[in-house]
């Protein structure tokens, strides 16, 4: 079997010892393996020789172009938590807008008398809360709670 | 911090956010960086913005080195995995958009390739098989071209082109194999 895979890393004399030294002896029986190594390592020293020139770069302006990059990341990394922080709230306005609008009548009606229960116990205390009939009007319940509480 | 300074050493100082440091890795790795990415990518605007791209993530990521390979091994796997993944990119949009207008692709590699130098006739003739090696480098498989490319133009071993292409030795060497055999044949038929 010839070592085919083996003859490019024998050119450049990167094999152990012992695998240089079958691959050699195979070598010494085996003119089509020699004339592949030949070959091989001319190919390789001519592409080494002939390697065709990239075209000429203006390093001063690839060397500014690279610091404002670096520039551009480094802006954008010291302010992760505030643009984060602003796509999250963002989003949740988006959310909450989307599912407050989609809400039917019934559920709304289902949320007020859920808060009403909570605060039966409150409302109970005030007669003046006869005269109220609005669940706007809660936010002057708890007022009524609070200068209560300070009596 | 000097120019014998270790380039493990100034990447530490970059994980730091030293300024200065970067300036001096890039300064040093410019030149191959840029040549490397040329000659797997044959354009030179992608060649200069992937080579910038792979040294901000130098920039970015400088802390998550952790020294078992040199730099340069580390670096080239950055450069070339963003040039193996840009060629791929590349193939999938040009299938969409290119039309089958007849070209030999060989006519424009040809084309790109440096004029020879007007030396006697067998230079010439020497000129002329390069170029027609070099054009099929082009069209090599993409691993099989930057196994090759590795070798012949950054001198690395068989065991560095193996942790740059994240594979076996014995992967790189069937790719170099297969890349050179592939290429003697186009000598051959000069």
């Amino acid at each position: 079997m010839h070592p085919e895979t083996e003859l490019i890393a024998l050119v450049r004399d990167e094999l152990a010892p012992a695998e240089r030294a079958r691959v050699a002896a195979h070598l010494e029986g085996c003119a089509e393996c020699r004339r592949a190594a030949e070959e091989s390592r001319a190919l390789l020293q001519a592409l080494a020789a002939s390697a065709p020139p990239p075209p000429a770069v203006d390093w001063g302006r690839y060397q500014a172009d690279l610091r404002a990059r670096v520039g551009a990341r480094r802006a954008w990394w010291r302010q992760p938590v505030p643009t984060m922080l602003a796509a999250g709230v963002a989003t949740a306005l988006v959310v909450f807008a989307v599912h407050g609008l989609q809400r039917t009548p019934s559920e709304v009606v289902t949320l007020e008398e859920t808060m009403l229960g909570a605060r039966l116990p409150m409302l109970q205390q005030y007669q003046v809360v006869e005269r109220l009939d609005m669940l706007e009007d809660l936010d002057a319940i708890r007022q009524l709670d609070r200068l209560g509480g300070e009596r | 911090m000097s120019q014998e300074t270790p380039d493990e050493t100034l990447l530490q100082r970059v994980a730091a956010r030293d300024e200065a440091a970067f300036d001096l890795l890039v300064a040093r790795h410019q030149g191959r960086a840029y040549r490397l990415a040329w000659s797997l990518l044959r354009d030179a605007e992608d060649a200069r913005d992937l080579s910038q791209e792979a040294f901000l993530r130098v920039y970015r990521t400088a802390g998550s080195f952790r020294g078992e390979a040199r730099f340069s091994t580390w670096f080239y796997r950055i450069l070339v995995n963003l040039c193996l993944d840009h060629q791929r990119r590349g193939r999938w949009w040009r299938r969409l958009t290119v039309r089958g207008g007849g070209e030999d692709p060989e006519d424009d590699v040809l084309e790109r390739q440096p004029a020879p130098a007007a030396d006697p006739a067998e230079a010439l003739g020497r000129d002329q098989v390069m170029a027609r090696v070099w054009a099929h480098v082009d069209r090599l498989a993409p691993q099989q071209r930057a196994a090759l490319l590795l070798q012949v133009q950054e001198d690395l071993s068989t065991s560095e082109i193996a942790q740059v292409l994240a594979c076996s030795e014995a992967t790189v060497r069937v790719h170099l194999h297969r890349a050179v055999s592939a290429l003697r044949k186009t000598m051959g038929r000069g």
